[in-house]
């Protein structure tokens, strides 16, 4: 495999328990997935599938307990916290189920802020964040906080926060697990637009059949096992 | 600048909470300040009393009597030039007016046949003016200025000897004491007046007559000690060096006494009411970092999932402490403002009311209540407080920065 073929994100041999008490509950038993770059891709299963803490996993969120996660070829687990931080900060962008805006800033704040904590000069920072706006059809919300905002826009909000610093991926989590119908589809497009235009891989985390008819590779899970890898739409 | 901002915007997010907080760090304020207050007011009265009440703020003495713990001053030869030396002092930029005592003990006795054991101190009543020292007179007359005619010495008693001997003014007391070369001699006084030195013990034997009056009756010339009051703004260690560099050199050698050294028990005092204050000040400040603590300690839980988000999205550890530390610096801030303009206005209001607190152990007078407003204790408060608050913000801060992020994010 040259470089270029490397795959973005590799899971090899994965193993990640949880605590239930002083319970372990297993939640991926052994998973080997690999993501390429500019792929999007949806990893699918019911709750409790172990489809959250692989994205977790993926965004250096947390460490497998056995096994490796690659990202660009670097293996997270070995990485220190402030590492990963750093790069989720300047590699990844995440969406949230629950949007996860902060409440006290503007939904432009919201988008600057990943700018703000990397140090991005403050034109660039608001040139960008009005552009990653604009992406997403909220220039006219711009000065409105979260609570002034439905839940839709919410979501675009975050879709822009996600991709205002120009990761190599985006994750999300269940983004239309809270929302009708309608902002769902216009979540999703914007996320595929956003992968289609900049090539920035997207990973989501999903079980909504309307989301997974659409993406071009389903990774299924069921009791923390890849069931099956799918490609091209469904039918 | 935006990280400032953002954590006073999550202070308005509940605001009966960071109400409540703020008037937990404000009480905090108040109480440091009025004790402060207080504190800083009885130190000035304390030390306002001594100085003006006989002490001055310096004493040239002869070494020989004025060494370390030497309180007694008896008439020596060493002051025999003392009219000199005295013009030479009063001549000294840093100097107000100095005045001339000699201190002397022995027996007083009335014609009733009623007697008691003295402590007196001959004095320069005009000089004790310019050096604003104030006599107590519960009845009677001050001390004339003018010096006494031979046979025609006053004297006013301090009221317990007063009572003592059933004297009162008009009446003529004998005063009996050892001169110098230690014979013994007598001198009839009439009773000016009568006042108090504040002090009960000292009231039950206490005697001032003018210099003059006691020279005579000591058969000298000398006297024990002279007085120096520095002006307004002149601090004593300065005062101090010019007096002492004036009399280097003297003959027999003079020694230069400040007032504090004098008054051994003011420090005392100073030390009892500072132990009290840093007490009181401690038990203070504990409650406000156990009140401010439980306070960002819960804002740090309930917001849980949205420090979760920050760190998931790059906010590195230092940041997130940095949010929750600057949160509570503006409850610092705020709360200690707030704390200054509460303490300004209960000062003024129980400055106001004019109390009284009943005398202290061994005083005569009740004393009024009344607290200092010292400036650099509301900027010390402020500082204070931060202080305070950076402390109490130690465990909410170690809460919020050890977050697993995957857990934060599902927090309910």
């Amino acid at each position: 495999m040259t470089p270029g073929d490397a795959p973005l994100f590799a899971a090899r041999g994965v193993v990640k328990h949880y605590r239930l008490g002083k319970v372990p509950v297993p939640a991926l038993r052994g998973v080997d997935v690999e993501v390429g770059r500019g792929e999007a891709l949806a990893l699918a299963g019911p709750s409790g599938s172990g489809k959250t803490t692989l994205l977790n996993l993926f965004g250096g969120l947390d460490v497998p307990d056995a096994g490796t996660v690659l990202l660009d070829g670097r293996d997270l687990g070995g990485m220190g916290e402030g590492e990963r931080t750093l790069l989720r900060r300047h590699q990844l962008g995440f969406v949230f189920q629950t949007f996860n805006l902060v409440p006290v800033l503007s939904a432009r704040e919201n988008v600057e802020y990943p700018l703000w904590i990397a140090g991005t000069p403050a034109r660039e920072r608001r040139e960008r964040a009005e552009a990653a706006l604009a992406a997403v059809g909220l220039t006219a919300r711009g000065e409105h906080r979260p609570d002034q905002l439905s839940g839709g826009e919410r979501q675009r909000v975050a879709i822009a926060r996600a991709l205002v610093h120009r990761p190599l991926a985006i994750l999300a989590d269940e983004p239309t697990g809270n929302l009708d119908s309608i902002n769902g589809q216009l979540v999703l497009d914007l996320l595929l637009r956003c992968n289609a235009e900049t090539g920035a891989t997207v990973v989501i985390a999903t079980h909504d059949p309307a989301v997974l008819a659409r993406l071009p590779r389903r990774v299924r899970l069921r009791d923390g096992a890849v069931i099956s890898d799918e490609r091209g739409l469904a039918s | 600048m935006r990280w400032v901002l953002m954590a006073l915007r999550n202070l308005t997010r509940n605001r009966r909470r960071t109400l409540i907080s703020l008037l937990v760090v404000a009480t905090g304020a108040v109480a440091l300040l009025l004790t402060s207050g207080f504190v800083v007011f009885n130190f000035r009265g304390l030390e306002t009393a001594l100085v003006h009440g006989g002490l001055g703020h310096l004493e040239v003495a002869a070494k020989s009597s004025a060494g370390p713990g030497q309180m007694d001053r008896p008439v020596t030869d060493a002051l025999t030039d003392w009219r000199a030396l005295r013009s030479r002092l009063e001549a000294l930029p840093d100097v107000s007016a100095v005045g001339a005592n000699v201190h002397l003990m022995g027996m007083a006795s009335t014609p009733a046949g009623k007697s008691a054991s003295f402590v007196g101190v001959g004095v320069e009543p005009d000089r004790e003016g310019a050096m604003g020292f104030n006599t107590r007179l519960r009845a009677g007359e001050p001390l004339p200025q003018a010096l006494p005619a031979e046979g025609d010495d006053v004297a006013i008693l301090a009221q317990g000897l007063a009572a003592t001997l059933g004297a009162k003014t008009g009446d003529v007391v004998t005063l009996l004491a050892l001169t110098p070369d230690g014979s013994l001699n007598a001198l009839d006084v009439r009773v000016a007046g009568i006042f108090t030195s504040g002090v009960q013990d000292l009231d039950t034997r206490f005697v001032k007559l003018h210099l003059a009056s006691a020279q005579r009756l000591l058969q000298t010339e000398s006297v024990s000690d002279l007085l120096v009051m520095l002006r307004d703004e002149v601090p004593l260690e300065r005062g101090q060096g010019a007096v002492e560099h004036l009399v280097a050199g003297h003959a027999p050698p003079l020694a230069v006494v400040d007032w504090r050294a004098r008054a051994p028990f003011y420090d005392q005092v100073r030390n009892l009411y500072r132990g009290i204050f840093w007490f009181l000040g401690t038990v203070i400040l504990v409650l406000v970092v156990l009140s401010a603590s439980n306070t960002l300690l819960m804002a740090v839980l309930e917001r849980t999932r949205e420090l979760g988000t920050l760190r998931a999205i790059g906010t590195s550890r230092p940041q997130l402490a940095a949010i929750v530390l600057l949160e509570a610096l503006w409850l610092g801030v705020l709360g200690g403002a707030l704390g200054c303009l509460l303490g300004w206005l209960a000062t003024l209001g129980i400055n106001a009311m004019h109390l009284q607190m009943p005398p202290p152990p061994g005083a005569v007078d009740p004393i009024d209540v009344e607290l200092a407003l010292v400036p650099a204790a509301f900027a010390a408060t402020v500082a204070l407080m931060l202080v305070v608050l950076t402390v109490a913000a130690t465990i909410p801060i170690a809460r919020a920065t050890r977050l697993r992020v995957a857990e934060a994010l599902t927090h309910v």
